[in-house]
């Protein structure tokens, strides 16, 4: 479905002196510098793969995906989506791919939200049953009914999103690209988010590429995850191997109204240790595979008085930083 | 060319649900007309013929000059705003021509303005302000394909001038320029036959006097006969030449965006 071979793209930036005389100097004399956004990675998705594309900011996702919709020439290596070069055949590959971007809208701004469907029809040539099969099993599935009729602009954040995700998948494309789909959103439209993207996977084995910074997402969607930094790429492989070696840690923080005679309880010992001891809290971290975390929470509360809990899981972050520190 | 026709009609709609604006810009247009009225009963008070043409015939000119004006902008702000907040990126994922979408949308909006302002105005210059009909019927027809050509043409241009984005950041300048260059020489204001000669001559060369001045000529009498078809030949190769320019140089910057990066 996706094959990326030895991809590299290198911007060119242009360096621009501080203040008056640095910008006069530049008109003359122009310093370039250049970044490789991306540094010959290379990997392969087959069809009705659900892949989770990770990294922190700034590592290249963007640049890699923006090369997989054409809208990026590579400076080096190739690509193939759906058996087409996508920065060749623009218009062919627009056809294939299907795209959310956190930030941006695709929907038409000053028209209701149906009409944007019914322009998208034409737009990307739907036949017209094809079309409302779709549009009534989206309306069902993502509870559109009562917002199609509200003009773009003056939906919620969460209204929106919802109808960018259908928007992505009207004309049925094989790959679909998610930037950041959950992002500001509330629990329960990203619950409504995540059943629909593996509803679409289900149903029309749709091919979809996530990038998130929410571990739920990926946890829930993605089978595989290709894990990138500083434009390579650092793991590309089984989730579950990730959790195993990386997602075990835990840190709880105990709100409590007395934390001066804190002492970790002997029990805990061995496996627990105390992160951090502050006037009302303490964080207690520790590895799941070693102690249950509903253990840990059993035996605090029997020895002192806890007035409410939160429990954290390992974020991206701290994975890639882990990998990237120790390998994998 | 369905789903240009199909951006075309919903940005019929989408205009047509703008009505504050739509009363707005047509109050000030009457004004306009208005003020238009007054001056040039003033200029006409001490002579009869103002460079061959009576007070009629200028009003007439003027008039029309006016109304076919408000249709000499395009998509160029929409395309310059496209690629400075990066929207363009998402228009670029489209499968079709970002500049034949952009053109639709200008035409559909065009089409709207063009019942709900033009006709009325129109209207209401031939009650109360007596502009005269067209010089023939043949002059009638002739004019509407020449404005539409007219039309065409500044639409093009202005996306030029919105494509310039791409390499200075902000194009306001640079449409204010544009506005006034087009406001003179396009014979919006006044015909360019009372421009002195070796203005009328530069004019002859630039593509402006094809938008406004060319199309409102025919319709008074002005321009007609063999010249009028000249005329529109005239209009008919400016439109190919903007046009094959813009689409150079869309696909320079396309490269330039797509290999750079922006």
């Amino acid at each position: 479905m996706i094959e990326v071979k030895d991809l590299s793209k290198d911007y060119i930036i242009l360096k621009r002196k501080p203040g008056l005389s640095g910008a006069i100097r530049s008109l003359f004399i122009r310093e370039k510098e250049i970044k490789q956004a991306v540094d010959h990675i290379s990997f392969e998705i087959k069809p009705g793969e659900v892949v989770g594309y990770i990294g922190p900011n700034g590592a290249g996702k963007s640049t890699t995906i923006k090369m997989l919709c054409g809208i990026l020439t590579p400076s080096h290596g190739e690509i193939r989506v759906n058996g087409v070069v996508p920065y060749q055949n623009r218009k062919q590959n627009a056809i294939n791919i299907g795209a959310v971007y956190g930030q941006r809208t695709q929907l038409f701004w000053d028209i209701p939200v149906r009409e944007s469907y019914e322009l998208l029809r034409h737009i990307y040539e739907i036949p017209k049953n094809d079309f409302e099969a779709r549009m009534k099993h989206f309306t069902e599935y993502l509870n559109l009914g009562p917002i199609l009729d509200i003009p773009v602009r003056q939906l919620s954040l969460g209204q929106k999103m919802r109808c960018e995700l259908a928007a992505s998948f009207l004309h049925n494309p094989a790959v679909v690209f998610l930037d950041e789909p959950t992002i500001g959103l509330d629990v329960a439209v990203k619950e409504n988010i995540r059943k629909f993207i593996r509803e679409m996977n289900h149903l029309y084995g749709t091919t979809v590429i996530l990038t998130t910074h929410d571990m739920e997402d990926i946890e829930q969607l993605c089978q595989r995850i290709i894990i990138i930094d500083n434009g390579s790429i650092l793991y590309d492989g089984d989730l579950v191997a990730v959790k195993e070696r990386f997602g075990h840690q835990r840190t709880i923080h105990f709100e409590m109204p007395q934390t001066d005679h804190f002492k970790l309880p002997a029990s805990l010992e061995s496996t627990v240790d105390v992160a951090e001891i502050t006037e009302s809290r303490v964080s207690l971290l520790f590895s799941s595979r070693d102690i249950k975390g509903a253990e840990v929470i059993a035996i605090m509360m029997a020895e002192y008085e806890v007035n409410d809990l939160t429990i954290k899981d390992t974020s991206i972050e701290t994975i890639v930083k882990e990998i990237y520190e120790r390998g994998i | 060319m369905r789903k240009y026709i199909a951006i075309f009609k919903s940005q019929i709609q989408i205009t047509f649900a703008y009505s504050a604006w739509f009363w707005a810009s047509m109050i000030s247009a009457v004004f306009q007309l208005i003020i238009l009225f007054y001056f040039w009963h003033a200029v006409y008070q001490n002579s009869d013929t103002i460079g061959n043409m009576n007070i009629k015939q200028m009003i007439t000119y003027v008039m029309i000059a006016t109304i076919l004006g408000k249709f000499m902008n395009g998509a160029g702000s929409q395309l310059a705003g496209d690629i400075r907040t990066g929207q363009i990126a998402t228009e670029l994922m489209r499968p079709y021509n970002l500049l034949h979408k952009l053109m639709a949308m200008d035409l559909g909006g065009k089409t709207s303005d063009f019942i709900q302002s033009a006709v009325p105005l129109l209207v209401v210059a031939g009650l109360f302000f007596s502009i005269t009909l067209p010089e023939s019927l043949t002059a009638g027809i002739l004019f509407v394909v020449s404005s539409i050509l007219g039309i065409l043409l500044a639409g093009v241009f202005d996306l030029i001038i919105g494509l310039l984005a791409f390499w200075t950041i902000n194009t306001w300048g640079l449409r204010i320029l544009r506005n006034a260059i087009v406001l003179f020489f396009s014979g919006s204001l006044i015909p360019i036959s009372l421009f002195p000669p070796s203005m009328q001559l530069i004019s002859q060369y630039l593509p402006f006097q094809s938008m406004v001045y060319v199309p409102v000529s025919i319709y008074t009498g002005a321009i007609s006969g063999q010249d009028a078809w000249m005329a529109m030949g005239a209009q008919l190769f400016w439109i190919v030449f903007i046009y094959a320019v813009l689409r150079a140089s869309w696909s320079q910057a396309l490269r330039k965006v797509t290999i750079f990066g922006g």
